[in-house]
Parts: C-alpha cells; sequence; structure tokens
C-alpha cells in the first residue's frame, strides 16, 4: 500500500539529501584541496618524473567522465575483496577528482607569475622553497581564490553522480521520492532548486572576487 | 687582486653559439660598462655571472666563489653578487621596506630588528626612506628602480650587476637612478653594467667593454676607447650612436 506524501515529506526529506550532497562536496573539496596542493607541488617541482606522473594524473582525471572515475574506485576498491560503502567510494572519487582539477587550476597561477618574480628572488640567493614561500604563492595565491571557489560550483553538481552508486545525497533521494511519490516533475524541481541555492551564491561569489582582483593593485 | 675572474666562458641557445669564449678580470671598486649591439650577448654575460643563465665551458669566480658548468649550489655565489633589472622585478605583495628587507630575513636568516636599520639605511641611500611604508605600485618608475637598488645593496654585494636599469624609463627619471649608481661607483662599489646610456659609460665607468657577437671585442679605458675606437665594428657602433 502506497504512503501519501505531504508536499513537506517530500521537502523533509530532500534536506536530508541536500546535507549529504553538502558534507560530501565539503569532504571532496577540503581533502581534495589537501591533495591537489601535493600534486601541484609535485607538477610543479623539480623532479622530472615526479612531473610527468602528476601531469598524467591531472590528465587521466581530466579527460575521463567523473561518472566513469566513480564506477572505477567503486568497483575497484570491492574487487580487491573490500566492501567499500557507498559514501566512501563517492568520497574517494571526488577527492581525486577535485585535487586533479585544483592542481591544473592552481599550476595555472603559479604560471601567471612573471619569470622576472623568479629572477629577482633567485639573485638575492633565495632558494626554491623560499621563493615559493615568500614571492610567488603569495601572489597565486590571490589570483587563485576566484577560479578556485568557482570550481567548488563543479564539485558541489559533481557530488550527483554520487546518486548512480547509491549514496542517498539530493539527487538519489530526489529519484526515490519521485518513484514513490509519482510526482517526478514536482521534486526534481524541487531538487533544482536545492542545488541552485547551493550553487548560486558561490559562483556569484567567484564573480565577484574575479571582478575585484581583476585590474586592481596586488597587495 | 681581481674581485671577478670570467675565463673562457661559453654558451649556447640551442645551436645559438651566444657567448664564444669570454675573458674577463674585473677589480674591487672598478666600474665597468659593457655595451655592444643588441644581441651580441650582453644580457647573458651579464646573467651568467650571478647563474640566471648556466654556462655550457668555462669558468667564473667572484670573490673565491666559483661557479663552472653544470653547477646548481649558487647560494654563496649570489649573496656576493647583486643584480638590478630593466624591468624593475620589486615584489608587488611586498611594501617596499619588506621588499628591501626579505632576503636579509629569509637568506641570511636576520632578525627582522636587525634587518630594519639596514633597510632604512639602503633606502635613504637612494633617497627614498619615506617611502618605507609604501607599496611598489604606488611609486613611479624611476623610485622603485631606486628600491630595486636598495633591495640588492642590503645584502651587501660585493659586486652589483644592471641590466640596462634606465631603458623602462621615462627620460625625465634616468637621471635620478643614474645618480643613485654614480654614487655607488663613488663610494667604491664594483659595478658591471650593461647600458645605452654612453655618456654615463664615459663619464662614471673606468672600464668599457665593447661585445661583437659573443666576443668581447675590444675593452678598456672608455675615454680613450670613445675617442679611438681600434676596431671597425666599434668605430661603427660609436658612429651609429652619434
Ligand atoms: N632564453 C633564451 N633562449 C634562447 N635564446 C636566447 C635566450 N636569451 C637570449 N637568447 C639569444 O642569445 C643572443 C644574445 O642575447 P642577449 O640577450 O645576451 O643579447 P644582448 O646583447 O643583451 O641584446 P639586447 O641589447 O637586445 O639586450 C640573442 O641571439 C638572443 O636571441
Ligand atoms: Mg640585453
Amino acid at each position: 500500500m502506497m504512503t501519501e506524501f505531504t508536499l513537506w515529506d517530500i521537502i523533509r526529506n530532500l534536506i536530508t539529501g541536500l546535507e549529504w550532497t553538502v558534507g560530501l562536496s565539503l569532504t571532496a573539496f577540503l581533502l581534495g584541496g589537501a591533495v591537489g596542493l601535493l600534486v601541484l607541488t609535485a607538477r610543479i617541482g623539480r623532479f622530472p618524473w615526479l612531473q610527468k606522473a602528476m601531469k598524467g594524473y591531472i590528465e587521466l582525471f581530466q579527460g575521463t567522465p567523473l561518472l566513469m572515475q566513480l564506477f572505477l574506485v567503486f568497483f575497484g576498491i570491492s574487487l580487491m575483496g573490500i566492501d567499500v560503502p557507498a559514501w566512501l567510494a563517492a568520497a574517494i572519487g571526488l577527492t581525486l577528482f577535485t585535487s586533479a582539477y585544483l592542481a591544473e587550476i592552481w599550476r595555472g597561477c603559479v604560471e601567471a607569475i612573471p619569470k622576472g618574480q623568479w629572477e629577482a628572488s633567485s639573485s638575492l640567493a633565495m632558494s626554491w622553497v623560499e621563493q615559493m614561500r615568500y614571492v610567488v604563492l603569495p601572489q597565486a595565491l590571490r589570483i587563485a581564490i576566484a577560479p578556485t571557489v568557482g570550481f567548488s560550483v563543479q564539485v558541489v553538481k559533481g557530488t550527483s553522480v554520487a546518486s548512480i552508486i547509491g549514496f542517498a545525497e539530493l539527487t538519489k533521494t530526489g529519484g526515490m521520492l519521485a518513484n514513490a511519490t509519482f510526482k517526478p516533475f514536482l521534486v526534481f524541481g524541487l531538487v533544482a532548486v536545492g542545488y541552485f541555492i547551493l550553487c548560486y551564491p558561490l559562483s556569484h561569489f567567484a564573480m565577484r572576487l574575479e571582478r575585484k582582483y581583476r585590474g586592481s593593485s596586488s597587495h | 687582486m681581481d674581485l671577478v675572474r670570467i675565463d673562457a666562458v661559453h654558451k649556447h641557445f640551442g645551436s645559438n653559439h651566444v657567448l664564444k669564449g669570454i675573458d674577463l678580470r674585473i677589480g674591487a671598486g672598478e666600474v665597468v660598462a659593457i655595451i655592444g649591439r643588441s644581441g651580441s650577448g650582453k644580457s647573458t654575460l651579464l646573467r651568467s655571472i650571478n647563474g640566471l643563465e648556466s654556462i655550457d665551458d668555462g669558468q667564473i669566480e667572484v670573490d673565491g666563489e666559483k661557479l663552472t658548468a653544470g653547477q646548481t649550489d649558487l647560494r654563496a655565489l649570489r649573496q656576493k653578487v647583486g643584480m638590478v633589472f630593466q624591468q624593475f622585478n620589486l615584489f608587488p605583495h611586498l611594501k617596499v621596506g619588506e621588499n628591501v628587507m626579505l632576503a636579509p630575513q629569509v637568506v641570511k636568516k636576520m632578525s627582522r630588528a636587525d634587518c630594519e636599520p639596514i633597510a632604512k639605511a639602503m633606502l635613504a641611500k637612494v633617497g627614498l626612506a619615506e617611502k618605507f611604508d609604501a607599496y611598489p605600485d604606488q611609486l613611479s618608475g624611476g623610485q622603485q628602480q631606486r628600491v630595486a637598488i636598495a633591495r640588492a645593496l642590503a645584502m651587501q654585494p660585493k659586486v652589483m650587476l644592471c641590466d640596462e636599469i634606465t631603458s623602462a624609463l621615462d627620460p625625465e627619471l634616468v637621471n635620478e637612478v643614474l645618480a643613485v649608481v654614480k654614487q655607488l661607483a663613488v663610494e667604491g662599489m664594483t659595478l658591471i653594467m650593461v647600458t645605452h646610456e654612453m655618456r654615463f659609460a664615459r663619464d662614471v665607468g673606468n672600464k668599457l667593454v665593447f661585445m661583437y657577437q659573443g666576443k668581447v671585442h675590444e675593452s678598456g679605458d672608455p675615454k680613450e676607447l670613445f675617442a679611438n675606437p681600434q676596431t671597425p665594428e666599434l668605430q661603427s657602433f660609436i658612429g651609429a650612436i652619434n
């Protein structure tokens, strides 16, 4: 026998799904940022073989659909005889995805720092690490903020893929509710509103940062 | 005693043989002006002296610090060699005072308290004591270049390299920078400068090096060389300027 769902029931369930979406986004973004920093360091560092390996890593994640990456993590780990819960597979997959993209975004920011900054700091006898720490990264960080915030929108939207391996975030919750209520248009309309509520402020914020930093003085 | 010794230095960029066996001796307190046509290797030679360009053969020695082909540890050498660039290259995210103090703090591990008087003295020397807390983009080009000189001086180098340091400046700002360089020369700083300011090279320099196709084609006392260029290449070079 089918239960009657009130509008409030639908919204209540969707909010729970939304919370998981936020949780997964934050996890992927924070862990992805941390891993991305390591990837960045190796990518622009002084060891050619590490540079190449990281280039491959980044290209791998940029050149395949996120869905495939998630499948590979989910089924790949299962294949090793380890039973991974969907949320863990989703978190790992999205973290790797995020790390590759952020490393590439940040590499662009580091390379945007003029060669003269490297030469001036070199001629002052600073080491590579010192140049990075005191001269290049502080400047790269400023120009990295806007695209980084902008990319967080991609991460939020990317979490919807986790629904396919059965993780009950917003999209998956919406799917289940649509089946139960026979009101797919209403339910997915609300799901879309949920994503919009998360993403709009982020992209708006990113645009404002972009405008603030573009053409303004650099301190 | 020679402060800078350059022996048989060769440098290629790919198949382009840019420095073809440079020999040069520079004594402490000498002011050397390097002149020559575009592409003759002036910048490459200058940048080799502090290892911004690696050399393929030969040896460079500055105050006992040797530099050879393939060498990567340049920290000791670079502490003895200051460099000022055409484009100033100040650190835009740091205040003027911080620009000057950064390397002494980071490289020489001096405390801020110890650096500050040095930085202030160096800024006073270039006439910008009052700009300690300004940001580089609040200064004119001439002022920025003087900060760059102060920044290099704060490391207390034995020799200063200047690569066309007035070429990016508006004409009315050139003299304030040249005046600072002249003052350094008077105080006995060893200077090696690539310059298009021929009058400055003649009046302030005590050695002129004319580079031609990757070699030192002619060198000697500036006044003498300008008055009596020995080679047709230097004659035509001087002729082209006047
Ligand atoms: N990084 C580089 N890569 C490849 N070739 C270079 C590089 N730097 C300089 N060259 C070449 O080396 C030669 C000498 O250049 P260099 O900059 O030393 O000349 P210069 O005498 O300083 O000229 P200018 O008066 O134009 O500054 C030129 O042919 C130049 O094209
Ligand atoms: Mg040059």
